[in-house]
């Protein structure tokens, strides 16, 4: 049964929340993916290094969720449900080191929300943009996901 | 290469990393990292559900792979140089799949002078599965500590 998505999500902007990045969520996630690098598991070679501190893997941002913003909402909003949904392309863009006891403001947007037909058959792309500062307002790091749903 | 720093000057255009095997992927790595990430999409863990949505069954995480594809990139280039990665979905990686990372050097070019002498590399990066098919087809640009102003 093929499904229509509210397009009107396009340009809505959430509510910025707030990340504090802690130690051991480090640890677990380089585990998780099972990169044992001591540079993010060893606080010692972490303070011995040019960073002062174990720092994130380049994709640890994935972790920065919200309740206002998180996937389950937003598939609401779009008239949806997670059994459509496939995850169609990432990237991150760092700017600064990611370090235990960082607070960092994310930002998100639907930047934008198209639609083509695919080998499987219709299938809408949903961008959505985060953008991650800290204290002194400097970008960290930019994210852009993009979500396919299957019409 | 793995801890050795690598600088701009060692690495050349067409050069490729050497590739990376993980897996083969188990239930209980789509249940840690679903842990360690906040994704709880029950179509990574429920047979079930991941049946009831046509997809057959349970397939890994995208950002999991994309977790692999990064580390393939830091362990050949080291912890700290990417400054941006971005994949695209190619297939599911399923259980018992083996993904093997690749990558190479497409272009190298000066970055903006910062006084710390650094230069900086483009890569194209792939992922296969055990089978040749592709998983993830990405790029990335790594920032590399370069001799000549260091």
């Amino acid at each position: 049964m093929p499904i229509q998505i509210d397009h009107s999500v396009k340009g809505k902007e959430y509510r910025p929340f707030v990340i504090h990045v802690e130690r051991g969520k480090i640890k677990e996630f380089a585990r998780a993916i099972g990169d044992l690098s001591p540079f993010y598991l060893d606080d010692a070679v972490g303070r011995a290094s040019q960073w002062g501190d174990i720092i994130a893997p380049p994709t640890f941002p994935a972790t920065f969720r919200d309740e206002s913003y998180d996937t389950g909402a937003l598939l609401k909003e779009l008239g949806t449900d997670i059994s459509r949904v496939l995850h169609g392309e990432e990237e991150f863009e760092h700017f600064k080191p990611i370090r235990p006891g960082d607070t960092f403001l994310c930002r998100t947007r639907i930047a934008d929300i198209y639609e083509k037909s695919g080998k499987s058959g219709p299938m809408a792309f949903v961008v959505r943009e985060m953008a991650v500062t800290d204290g002194e307002n400097d970008i960290v790091v930019t994210v852009r996901h993009i979500t396919v749903v299957r019409l | 290469m793995k801890y050795a720093t690598v600088y701009y000057e060692d690495v050349t255009v067409g050069a490729e990393m050497p590739p990376l095997a993980k897996g083969p992927i188990k239930q209980i790595q789509l249940t840690r990292y679903a842990g360690a990430s906040g994704d709880f999409n029950p179509i990574h863990q429920d047979p079930a559900f991941a049946k009831a949505a046509g997809m057959g069954d349970v397939f890994a995480h995208g950002m999991l792979s994309m977790g692999f594809v990064a580390q393939s990139v830091t362990d050949w280039l080291g912890v700290g140089t990417v400054q941006k990665i971005g994949v695209r979905f190619a297939g599911l990686v399923r259980l018992g799949d083996v993904v093997t990372c690749h990558g190479k050097i497409v272009a190298k070019h000066h970055g903006k002078e910062d006084g710390r002498g650094q230069g900086v590399v483009d890569l194209e990066l792939w992922a296969e599965n055990q089978k040749g098919e592709k998983v993830i087809t990405g790029k990335a640009t790594a920032a590399l500590l370069s001799r000549e102003h260091s």
